[in-house]
């Protein structure tokens, strides 16, 4: 019996399971390969064993992230999704994900964290509504500072700013990526034939965040639209297996934060907010008896009732 | 506005043949190139070779602040000045020449995919034996990439250049790698490169192409330069189907000079 696996990502939304493209190459290849995960959905990064989303608890061997070493650790327990694949569609695989990160992760980048339109409108509005307080001031702006960075590092420009040139230049290499993965998938289901593999994690990875999450400036999307077999291929994943997700997407837009779910956060949230009452309602309180706002008097009982007010007054 | 500038910069491209003075620039073969910047040159002259156009190769100090990228090695033909495998693989495309016309899609798709396989792993894995690896960098790094400056200038470049590469390699992950770990590597990228060659003389079996040309200028520059530890070229000499292919490739498309690599 394999020893239990825990696996700490980023909560879903619009009918994703996580919105983090690491996240759901993780959560899919798990899917995939059948490992048993205890899946905990949090919002807050720093309480991932190691301080970032995703990562993979074992029992024995430590806390990993990066979704290449969780898929290693993985395959050593013996989940393995790419067991059936020959040695050329493992170099095929190895050749598709430098493709993925080279050409279309600092697109997808750009898109999300960088622009500034869809910074402001979509993701930091995400991530400040549902990181915990204080987090939630500072850590999308911290994010967004680290994925420029990225960027100009990769590109060698220290220089670097957001603007149409190099949008232009990034989209460019971003469609040619999409539309050489549509060629590679032509009309099958998975990447390797039949059964999906890392490969197709990791497309769907990082394509299925694209697709589903609503950008005001939306070339990217508009493109990975027209390609009909990639759509096809990322919402066929969904249905297959994330078909909780996929069914609550039109309620969730509805539904509250705080409901619903396996959050582990929320009776500590509870909690939180009625101990923050209490504490305010002491603190209220201590400091009106501390001011003689209001005192309490300890005054003996008297049987008469003229002679309190005689002595009350003597008091004064 | 930019499309019409775009329209007409290919045009002007098509109308031009190549000239006979096209030259390529690259740091100084015997002191001061590296093993990535060497491996980058050797790679845009087997394919400039493979295309069949002549091009004169010019080695100078400050090539890397020359190029219009920042990285080298770049090419200065007529009046453009064009750096990278990449953009000049488009460029001469435009001019008419090119190696991968006759692929159909799916095997367009997959030269990409392992050209930037090449770039993604073992351009990085070499960057890091340079750069990140106390041992090479202050034994061989520093010293070949400072040694046209006077002191103090050589310092500074040499360690400005290093912070740099390793924060980019803080960057994409690769920070937390020990050295056995970024060997290892490596070794499977050969080993995907291996398998896809299987027993073909060039990728696409019968023409090779830019993959070919990347793949070549990789190991070749690997096998042929001297570092600290032989495990790097040992890891690619494991595989003989690659050791032929590079043979191959230095007959037939570099057989007049005999040593051209930087050591």
């Amino acid at each position: 019996m394999a020893a239990p696996l825990q696996l700490y990502c980023w909560r879903g939304d619009h009918g994703l399971p996580s919105v983090d493209a690491d996240c759901l190459t993780v959560l899919a290849y798990a899917k995939f390969a059948g490992a048993p995960l205890k899946v905990h959905k949090i919002t807050n990064p720093w309480r991932s064993p190691t301080g970032i989303l995703p990562a993979l608890k074992t029992r024995e061997e430590g806390s990993f992230s990066q979704p290449s070493k969780i898929i290693i650790q993985l395959r050593k327990q013996k989940y393995n999704a790419d067991y059936d694949l020959s040695a050329k569609e493992c170099a095929d695989t190895l050749a598709f994900v430098s493709l993925l990160e080279e050409k279309l992760l600092p697109a997808l980048i750009y898109t999300h964290w960088v622009d500034a339109k869809n910074y402001v409108d979509v993701t930091r509005r995400w991530y400040a509504e549902n990181i915990p307080f204080p987090l939630n001031f500072l850590l999308p702006n911290r994010i967004h500072g680290r994925q420029l960075e990225r960027l100009r590092l990769v590109r060698g420009d220290p220089t670097l700013e957001p603007g149409e040139q190099l949008e232009k230049e990034l989209y460019h290499d971003a469609l040619e990526c999409m539309t050489l993965l549509s060629q590679r998938l032509g009309s099958q289901k998975f990447f390797f034939g039949d059964s999906p593999s890392s490969l197709d994690a990791y497309v769907f990875g990082h394509l299925a965040p694209l697709l589903k999450i609503k950008l005001p400036n939306g070339k990217l999307q508009q493109h990975l639209n027209s390609l009909d077999n990639l759509r096809q291929f990322c919402t066929n994943i969904l249905v297959l297996y994330f078909p909780s997700e996929s069914r609550e997407a039109p309620a969730k837009k509805v539904s509250n934060h705080a409901d619903g779910g396996d959050f582990d956060n929320e009776p500590h949230k509870r909690r939180n907010q009625i101990l923050s009452v209490l504490f305010a309602v002491g603190a209220m309180l201590g400091y009106a008896f501390l001011s003689g706002i209001i005192t309490i008097k300890h005054t003996p009982a008297r049987l008469e009732e003229p002679h309190v007010d005689e002595e009350e007054e003597e008091e004064d | 506005d930019s499309l019409l500038g775009e329209v007409l910069v290919v045009e002007l491209n098509t109308a031009e043949p190549w000239p006979e003075n096209a030259t390529l620039y690259q740091p100084l073969r015997e002191d001061q190139i590296l093993l990535s910047d060497c491996a980058s040159s050797l790679a845009v002259q087997a394919y400039l070779r493979m295309c069949g156009l002549p091009v004169r190769v010019c080695c100078r100090a400050n090539a890397e602040y020359m190029s219009p990228s920042g990285k080298v090695p770049f090419i200065h033909v007529g009046n453009q000045v064009v750096s990278e495998l990449g953009p000049i693989v488009q460029f001469t495309k435009a001019k008419g020449h090119s190696l991968s016309d006759g692929l159909d899609d799916v095997q367009r798709a997959e030269m990409k995919a392992y050209m930037e396989l090449v770039n993604n792993m073992l351009l990085t894995a070499e960057l890091y034996i340079q750069w990140c690896d106390d041992t090479t960098s202050s034994e061989i790094t520093r010293p070949r990439y400072s040694s046209p400056y006077s002191w103090p200038l050589n310092h500074i470049l040499a360690y400005q250049k290093q912070w740099e590469v390793r924060r980019k390699m803080n960057a994409i992950g690769w920070a937390g790698k020990t050295l056995e770990q970024v060997y290892e590597d490596v070794s499977q990228c050969c080993q995907a490169l291996s398998q896809r060659l299987g027993t073909q003389p060039y990728f696409f079996n019968k023409q090779p192409t830019e993959l070919d040309a990347l793949v070549f200028g990789h190991l070749f520059t690997i096998l042929t330069t001297r570092l600290t530890s032989d495990e790097l070229s040992e890891k690619i000499k494991s595989y003989s189907n690659l050791l032929s292919f590079c043979r191959r490739i230095e007959q037939t498309y570099f057989e007049e000079s005999g040593c051209f690599s930087g050591d």
